[in-house]
């Protein structure tokens, strides 16, 4: 059997230990991926023990934590810590999930943090998204029309159309699902993922978008749309309950429907 | 010496929530060959607070309301200090810009059943003006206006912080904004014809608050250090009902929506007995100052709960309507181990919005040629208490007006003025002042910080309690000064950002305390015990604060009623 390792400058090593507080006795235990670009090292695992009688319920809550607390050089992105901006979508426990809304206690033994899998690190837990923006944007996700607005008011939109965007509108663009997906991992550079194609289906079911038929055109592509192999991480994994997966799934099924 | 990137724009925007989108796309409509850029300190459409927004964007669009019936809500919900103009524009533009969201940029808002948008009620407001897209509108805004900057070929410098306003040498014009680069920590000097500060307000110097982490009042404290006024700074809004989950997560402070008190939730201090019919005839669904002050007084009385805050509940309310009308507020609760429908949930008045903030006209410039200003660092359009559903109508229809204005001057009278070398080095130099210093306990005057204005400059202030608070910020400010970073690299130093985060809310409070002071009347959110009364309306006067050398002043000047009276009303079937 063949056996895979690593290139050298990707193994992961052991970084430095932070013991608990003198004192703790309900603590637990943070190992977290440290990664700077700058200091030519390899990426480490530092690890945390922390004091949970003075610590909040969340991920981020132990974050925010350990940078003021213990370790300032820590760092990640947030912003909201309401789960409204998709700023700390990372790999907490094995799974892809937002920090501000991932309880501690979900993780049974020490909590392993590293960022959102398969992405380049800007430093620490700090996925770059330059590839994902820029595949967002070749999916065109804004309205485009032919015919004029009303001239004074809203298009209109009856309860039943506007219906069949709840499920899709909802999402954040955290990057949990992609980052999920293993035909996003080999083929990120072709394959759309499900982040962006549930985006591009919010655009085509809309009953107020006139480009339906060029939206398809767009996806009908064995890697832009098919990659998608119904392995459905992409559905497991969204901290906010959706479905990119059935979303994919509609879009070729749409394909499917105006051939026949 | 350190190394600073240089770079030249047409227009720079400072800040990616509503009304910096909105300027980007109104510049690029109104002139295609302009080179705009947006500057963020986070990722543009993911930071800021336009994203949370989620009760919705007061519009006078039903049939039966009008312009004038909104305006005059606006204005006496601003306790008539409002600047008339301004919130005449805002409610005039509002219509235009709803048009724009859903014809241009695809927002869609929930319908009602012949498929025009619905409108919700909402506190303190005569008719059901309120459009939403469920409990969660902000979502629905940004990602649009994301989308489309994103579509126009619009730069943009995400994760930049700016850092200073740099004028030219002779320091009557900007030059442009000094700003960090957070990703490689290395400063960048952006030279523009056109600058709009848009970075939002954000009042998380207070221990409870609902602002985003990356908030802290960067506009306001880079407008004072320029030498600019900022008027009703002493008008901080307090949401009644943030969640409260313990001292240790920063979940407490966020907010549960207005709407729960508007559909009959009921507030209950810690041994469940309901208190807000002592306090205003409307009992719950009287307006974010009054319960907010009901509350702090319950709270300073010790009748809380164990955590030390209050609760809200629904438990009475039919729980299909409850699931159905608040999904997203129910899930929320959830999230942090609440059940909103058939439960009790612990809140607390939460600092939400600064009314007050940089003097500006209608069209977004300011004082200082070529620094425009749009959105929550802005103050006049609000007076003395902000409508909810008030505050993205704000930012969206100023962020237009600014790019529309913006467009214009660049191609009038803008110039690339030389920066004065000076100002840059002192900016340079203030922002890399922690380094090379011991680190030291940053957290503890934080919290002091929260602590201090919280109990002593925030729902309830006097004369006493306000001076102690200046003396206080002057302590901690010199403190700050000792305190170093324990990580030297400037790459993505969340803990120098901290820091800088913590200078600026000093400072911005030091200009809520003297115009709090100058304030001798209770007006809206501002409410002082020693001065209760609202004084008499048709003299109202309004604050207006500057730093000088280091030294904040105030002064106050008249409310001009350029459209209505005190005793006037512009609604004509008013009774």
């Amino acid at each position: 059997m063949v056996e895979f390792n690593l290139p050298k400058n990707s193994r992961v090593g052991t970084g430095k230990s932070w013991p608990a507080p003198q004192g703790a006795s309900n603590t637990k235990t943070f190992k977290i991926y440290r990664w700077n670009p700058d200091d030519g090292e390899n990426p480490k695992v530092d690890t945390y023990t922390i004091d949970m009688d003075d610590c909040g319920p969340m991920v981020l809550d132990a974050l925010i934590k350990i940078k003021n607390e213990v370790d300032q050089t820590l760092t990640f992105r947030r912003s909201c810590r309401e789960g409204i901006c998709g700023s700390c979508a990372m790999n907490i426990d094995g799974t892809n999930t937002l920090a501000c809304t991932k309880y501690i206690d979900d993780a049974k033994g020490d909590v392993k943090i590293y960022p959102l899998p398969h992405m380049s690190v800007v430093k620490d837990l700090v996925p770059d998204l330059n590839n994902a923006y820029a595949q967002l944007a070749s999916v065109q996700p804004w309205m485009k029309t032919e015919s004029p607005p009303p001239p004074d008011r809203e298009r209109l939109q009856s309860p039943e159309e506007r219906k069949k965007l709840d499920g899709l509108y909802e999402c954040i663009l955290c990057f949990s699902c992609a980052t999920s997906c293993p035909s996003y991992w080999w083929n990120e550079d072709r394959y759309l993922g499900p982040a962006i194609l549930l985006q591009a289906y919010r655009w085509i079911v809309d009953s107020r978008d006139e480009h339906t038929g060029e939206r398809l055109d767009d996806l009908e592509d064995p890697f832009r749309l098919f990659r998608c192999h119904t392995i459905m991480n992409c559905s497991k994994t969204c901290p906010k309950g959706l479905n990119p997966a059935q979303a994919i799934a509609e879009i070729k099924k749409l394909l499917v429907e105006r051939q026949v | 010496m350190v190394e600073i990137k240089r770079q030249t724009t047409d227009i720079l925007i400072l800040g990616s929530g509503g009304a910096g989108l909105f300027a980007a796309l109104h510049a690029h409509k109104a002139d295609p060959n302009l080179d705009i850029t947006v500057a963020v300190k986070g990722l543009l459409g993911k930071s800021g607070c336009t994203r949370m927004v989620q009760g919705g964007y007061n519009v006078a669009i039903a049939e039966g309301d009008s312009v004038e019936r909104h305006f005059q809500d606006t204005i006496e919900g601003g306790k008539w200090l409002n600047n008339q103009d301004l919130a005449w524009t805002l409610i005039n533009t509002a219509i235009t810009r709803i048009h724009e969201l859903e014809n241009e940029f695809g927002c869609f808002f929930d319908r009602n059943p012949d498929g025009s948008i619905h409108q919700k009620a909402f506190a303190g407001q005569t008719f059901d003006r309120t459009v939403h897209k469920g409990d969660l509108t902000g979502i629905e805004i940004i990602s649009r206006l994301a989308e489309q900057v994103w579509a126009r070929g619009i730069n943009r410098l995400e994760e930049h912080r700016a850092l200073a306003l740099i004028k030219d040498e002779s320091g009557e014009r900007l030059s442009g904004v000094l700003l960090v680069d957070m990703r490689d920590g290395t400063f960048t000097f952006v030279q523009a014809k056109a600058v709009l500060l848009a970075t939002g307000g954000g009042p998380t110097m207070y221990r409870y608050h609902t602002p985003s982490g990356d908030k802290s009042c960067d506009g306001m404290a880079m407008a004072l250090m320029a030498g600019l006024p900022l008027r009703d700074m002493e008008m901080v809004q307090f949401h009644p009902t943030g969640l409260i989950a313990g001292q240790d997560t920063r979940i407490t402070g966020t907010i549960i929506e207005e709407g729960l008190r508007g559909a009959g939730g009921h507030l209950l201090d810690g041994a469940q007995e309901r208190f807000m019919k002592q306090y205003d005839p409307r009992e719950e669904r009287a307006t974010r100052d009054i319960v907010s002050r009901a509350m702090f007084e319950q709270m300073r009385n010790g009748k809380t709960t164990d955590n030390g805050g209050l609760y809200v509940t629904m438990r009475h309310l039919d729980a299909a309507m409850v699931r159905r009308q608040f999904k997203g507020m129910v899930e929320r609760c959830h999230d942090v181990g609440f059940d909103l429908v058939g439960g009790l949930v612990e809140v607390v008045p939460t600092a939400h919005y600064i009314m007050g903030g940089v003097v500006f006209d209608a069209d977004c410039q300011t004082e200082l040629p070529g620094l425009f200003a749009a959105g929550e660092d802005t103050g006049g359009v609000h007076g003395a208490n902000r409508l909810g559903g008030n505050g993205v109508a704000n930012s969206t229809v100023f962020g237009g007006l600014a790019g529309d204005a913006m467009a214009p001057f660049v191609k009038e009278s803008g110039i690339l003025a030389e920066p004065s070398q000076s100002e840059i080095d002192a900016a340079v130099a203030r922002a890399a002042a922690p380094f090379g210093k011991p680190a030291g306990d940053m957290n503890a005057i934080r919290d002091r910080l929260y602590d201090v204005m919280w109990e002593d400059a925030g729902i309830i202030r006097t004369r006493e309690s306000l001076e102690k608070t200046l003396v206080q910020l002057d302590e901690m400010s010199a403190d700050l000064a000792n305190v170093g970073l324990a990580e030297q690299d400037k790459r993505f130093n969340l803990s120098w950002h901290d820091w800088m985060n913590l200078e600026n809310l000093i400072l911005v409070s030091r200009s809520i305390c003297v115009a709090a002071i100058a304030r001798e009347n209770s007006r809206g959110a501002h409410y002082r015990e020693d001065f209760p009364d609202p004084g008499a309306l048709e003299t109202s006067t309004y604050t207006i604060a500057r730093l000088a050398d280091d030294e904040m002043t105030v002064e106050t000047r008249p409310v001009e009623f350029t459209r209505i009276k005190p005793g006037e009303s512009l609604i004509d079937d008013a009774a």
